[in-house]
C-alpha cells in the first residue's frame, strides 16, 4: 500500500514537472538567471522581462540563483545541456572576473550568445566573446545623480535642514553590501559629488554624524541591502543623536530604497517624517513603488529611478536579434552603448515626485 | 523565599571561609570561569559607558530593551527546539513569511500599491490570529515530521525552510505585487506595534516591548509550571526514560515545535510593522542570531537544559554588542569576530559546567 502510494506520488510529480516544461515552439529557448528572486528591484525586472519575452513568442525558463554563484554555475550548465539557445545572466559574483569568465567559456563552447544584465561584468569579459553583451546601468551614475539630487535639495533648503544651525549638515549613509561595485560607487559618489556642489556654492562639506567612524558609512553586515539593518542602525543612532542634544542627524543617504524605508520607519517611531511635523531628508536609489509613494506622501525626499522596464525591453531586443538571426547589437544605435565594448547603458533618472 | 536564599548564601560563605587557601583559590577561579560571560558583559558596559556616556542614557537603554524585545519571541521558540536536542532552521523564513502576510493584510486602504486592492481594513487582532496560525502550522509540520518519521529536526527544518521560502516568493507575486516589498501599512497596525503608551524619561517605549514581555512571562509559566513544560525537559534529557515514565514523547515534540511556530508568528507580526518594509529577504538568518542567543544563555545542545532567564540574557548580550560597537564605531568586520568568540567561549564554559555536574 505504502509503495503504491509512493509510486503514484512519484508519477504525479514527474508528470506535473513535465507539464511545466512544455512551452512555445519557435525553436528558441531563452534561459534567464536571476541572482536572487528576493530582491524587489530584480522582481520588477523579472516581471517586465517575462512579459516582453512572452510577447516575443519565445520559450523561456527562469532560474533563481539564490545569491550563490555555485548554484548559478550549475544552473547554467544544466540549461546548456537542456538545449538553451540564449543565456541571459544576472551574475551573482561581481567581485572578480573568474565566475563570469567561466560562464562565457561555457557559452562559447556551446556556441550560444550570453547576455549579462544588471550586475556588471568587466569589459575584458564582454569583449572576449563576440556573442556576449552587457545590459545594465552605469554603476557610478546612480551615485553621481544621488549626489546631485542631495546637493540641489540641500542648497534650496539649507536653513531648514540645518537643525542645530551650526552651518554644517550632518549625515548618515547606509551601505547595502561590502564589496559590491554598485554599493561602493553609490557610497563614494553620492557624498563626493554632493560635497563638490556644496563647496561650489560656498557651503561646507557634509559631515558624518559620528566623527569617530572612519568608514563614513554603516553597512548591512549580512550584505542584504535590507530595511531591517538600516532600521536598527537608525533607531540606535536616534538614541544618541537628538535634536535636544543639538547633534541630530540632518540628512539620511541610502544605497537603495529598501534601506530608506527602514530608516524612515525608525524616524517615524521617533516622531519624524510623518508627513506633517519635521522631516529629515532621506534619499534612496531604485524608485520602487513603495518609495514613490513615500515621496508623494512627503515622508521621503528623493530617489534615483532605475528603469526596470527599459532594461527588460533592451534585453528582449537583443533576444529578438538572436531569434531573427541578426547581429547581437543590431538596431541599438539609438541606445546608450559604450565605446569599443558591447555594453548598453539604461539611463537612471531623478525622482522627487514631481 | 528571599530569607531562605539569604541563609543558604551565608552558609555557603561560612563553608568557603573554612576551606584551606588552595581550595579557596580553586573556588575563586571556578567562580570567575563560570561567570566569565557576566563579568565580561559588565566590563564591556562600563568600558563603553566611560568612553561614550550616552550609552547608559535612558534613551539608549530603552533602545537596547526594544531591540532585544523584538528578538526575544523567536529565541524563546527556538530554545524549546534546542532543549529537545534539536534546532530549527526554518525560524527565520517563518518569521519572514508571517511578516509579509501580516503586512499584506494590513496595508492602508487607498495605498496606491496595495497588494490586495479590494481588501477592506482587517482588524489587527484577526491578523495576529492568522499569522500565529500560519506559524503554528509550519511548526506543527516540523514537529510532526520530527516525531513521526524519527528525523532529526536539523533535516526537517532544513527542508521546511525551503518550502516556506518558495511559498513566500509565490505569495509575493499575488495581487498586483510582482515581488515588490510590502509597505504602506495601516495606522492601526503601526500604532499597535510602534506606538507607545508609556514614556520613560522622555523616551517612548514601543508597545511591542510589552507584548514581548507578556510572552516571556507566559513562556516562563509554560516551561516551569505546566506538565507540558516538565515533559519537554524530560524528553530533552532522555526520551527513552521519558517514554518509560509515561510521557507521550511524540505529542510533546509536536507541541514544542507548534509553540515555537506560534512564537515565530508573533515575531513576524512585530517585525512587519517595526521595519515597515517587508520582502522575501525579511527574516533571513534570524534563526542564527536566535540560536546564538540561546546557546550564549546556556540553553544546551545536550538537551534538557535551559532557562528563560538564560535566553533573555543571550538576546540582550547580542544586542548590547551590536549597540555598543555602533556607539564605539568599531570596525564593522570586528563584530563578526567578537560575536564568534563570544559564542565559542560561552558554549565552552557551559559544557564545562555540565561535565562537572555529571
Amino acid at each position: 500500500m505504502k509503495k503504491l502510494c509512493a509510486l503514484i506520488l512519484a508519477l504525479v510529480i514527474t508528470f506535473s514537472f513535465a507539464a511545466c516544461g512544455e512551452g512555445g515552439g519557435s525553436g528558441q529557448s531563452v534561459a534567464v538567471f536571476y541572482y536572487t528572486y528576493s530582491d524587489p528591484y530584480i522582481s520588477t525586472v523579472r516581471a517586465s522581462l517575462s512579459k516582453s519575452l512572452e510577447d516575443l513568442g519565445v520559450e523561456y525558463q527562469e532560474y533563481d540563483s539564490n545569491s550563490s554563484q555555485t548554484t548559478q554555475a550549475e544552473q547554467v550548465q544544466t540549461a546548456i545541456t537542456k538545449g538553451a539557445t540564449c543565456l541571459v545572466v544576472n551574475i551573482v559574483e561581481t567581485g572578480s572576473d573568474d565566475a563570469a569568465e567561466k560562464l562565457v567559456q561555457q557559452a562559447k563552447s556551446a556556441d550560444i550568445p550570453i547576455i549579462f544584465f544588471n550586475r556588471e561584468v568587466s569589459d575584458k569579459i564582454v569583449s572576449s566573446y563576440d556573442k556576449c553583451a552587457f545590459v545594465g546601468t552605469d554603476a557610478a551614475e546612480a551615485g553621481h545623480m544621488q549626489g546631485e539630487l542631495i546637493a540641489k535639495f540641500l542648497l534650496e533648503n539649507y536653513g531648514s535642514v540645518d537643525i542645530n544651525g551650526d552651518g554644517k549638515i550632518s549625515y548618515v549613509l547606509f551601505k547595502g553590501q561590502d564589496g559590491n561595485a554598485e554599493a561602493e560607487y553609490r557610497t563614494k559618489y553620492a557624498v563626493e559629488d554632493a560635497n563638490r556642489l556644496l563647496s561650489d556654492a560656498g557651503k561646507p562639506p557634509l559631515s558624518f554624524y559620528n566623527p569617530n567612524n572612519r568608514d563614513r558609512y554603516l553597512v548591512d553586515k549580512n550584505g542584504n541591502w535590507s530595511a531591517a539593518a538600516a532600521n536598527e542602525y537608525m533607531t540606535t543612532i536616534l538614541t544618541e543623536y537628538t535634536e535636544k542634544g543639538k547633534n541630530m542627524v540632518e540628512c539620511v543617504i541610502c544605497n537603495n530604497d529598501g534601506m530608506a524605508e527602514g530608516a524612515i520607519t525608525a524616524l517615524n517611531t521617533a516622531g519624524y517624517n510623518d508627513g506633517k511635523g519635521r522631516t529629515i531628508p532621506v534619499f534612496g536609489v531604485d524608485a520602487t513603488e513603495a518609495a514613490q509613494e513615500l515621496i508623494r506622501a512627503g515622508k521621503m525626499t528623493g530617489t534615483i529611478k532605475q528603469d526596470a522596464q527599459g532594461m527588460a525591453e533592451t534585453i528582449s531586443h537583443l533576444a529578438r536579434n538572436i531569434a531573427g538571426g541578426k547581429g547581437l547589437l543590431d538596431g541599438t544605435e539609438s541606445m546608450n552603448v559604450d565605446e569599443n565594448v558591447a555594453k548598453i547603458r539604461v539611463p537612471y533618472g531623478i525622482f522627487t515626485g514631481e | 523565599m528571599e530569607n531562605k536564599k539569604n541563609t543558604a548564601f551565608r552558609r555557603g560563605f561560612d563553608e568557603y571561609r573554612m576551606l584551606d587557601p588552595a581550595e579557596k583559590r580553586r573556588r575563586r577561579r571556578e567562580f570567575f570561569i563560570n561567570n566569565a560571560l557576566y563579568i565580561f558583559l559588565f566590563i564591556v558596559i562600563v568600558a563603553i559607558a566611560i568612553y561614550r556616556p550616552r550609552f547608559l542614557s535612558v534613551g539608549s537603554i530603552v533602545n537596547i530593551i526594544s531591540l532585544s524585545a523584538a528578538n526575544l519571541p523567536i529565541a524563546l521558540g527556538i530554545a524549546g527546539a534546542i532543549i529537545l536536542t534539536g534546532t530549527d532552521l526554518s525560524a527565520g523564513r517563518a518569521v519572514g513569511a508571517c511578516a509579509c502576510v501580516a503586512a499584506s493584510l494590513l496595508q492602508a486602504t487607498g495605498y496606491a500599491n496595495k497588494m490586495f486592492s479590494s481588501l477592506p481594513t482587517v482588524p489587527v487582532f484577526a491578523v495576529i490570529i492568522i499569522v500565529c496560525a500560519i506559524g503554528g502550522i509550519i511548526g506543527a509540520a516540523n514537529g510532526f515530521c520530527t516525531a513521526k518519521f524519527n528525523l532529526h529536526p536539523f533535516i526537517v527544518t532544513l527542508a521546511t525552510q525551503l518550502i516556506v521560502y518558495g511559498a513566500l516568493l509565490m505569495y509575493l507575486t499575488l495581487g498586483t505585487n510582482n515581488g515588490q516589498s510590502i509597505s504602506g501599512l495601516d495606522l492601526s497596525y503601526t500604532e499597535f506595534i510602534n506606538g507607545s503608551i508609556l514614556r520613560i524619561g522622555g523616551s517612548a517605549v514601543p508597545n511591542f516591548v510589552w507584548y514581548s514581555l507578556a510572552i516571556t512571562v507566559l513562556m516562563w509559566v509554560v516551561w516551569n509550571k505546566t506538565t507540558f513544560g516538565k515533559n519537554m525537559f524530560a524528553v530533552g534529557s532522555n526520551p527513552d526514560a521519558a517514554h518509560v515514565s509515561g510521557v507521550n514523547v511524540s505529542r510533546t515534540i509536536i507541541l514544542t515545535f507548534t509553540l515555537a511556530g506560534i512564537l515565530y508568528g508573533v515575531t513576524g507580526f512585530i517585525e512587519g510593522a517595526r521595519i515597515g518594509s517587508n520582502s522575501a529577504s525579511t527574516g533571513l538568518n534570524y534563526e542564527l542570531d536566535a540560536i546564538a542567543a540561546c546557546v550564549i544563555g546556556g540553553v544546551s545542545f545536550v538537551g534538557g537544559i535551559g532557562k528563560i532567564r538564560g535566553v533573555i540574557m543571550g538576546v540582550v548580550l547580542l544586542r548590547i554588542i551590536f549597540v555598543g560597537l555602533t556607539f564605539l564605531s568599531v570596525n564593522q568586520n570586528m563584530q563578526y569576530i567578537i560575536k564568534g568568540l563570544i559564542i565559542l567561549i560561552a558554549c565552552a564554559i557551559d559544557m564545562r559546567k555540565y561535565l562537572v555536574r555529571k
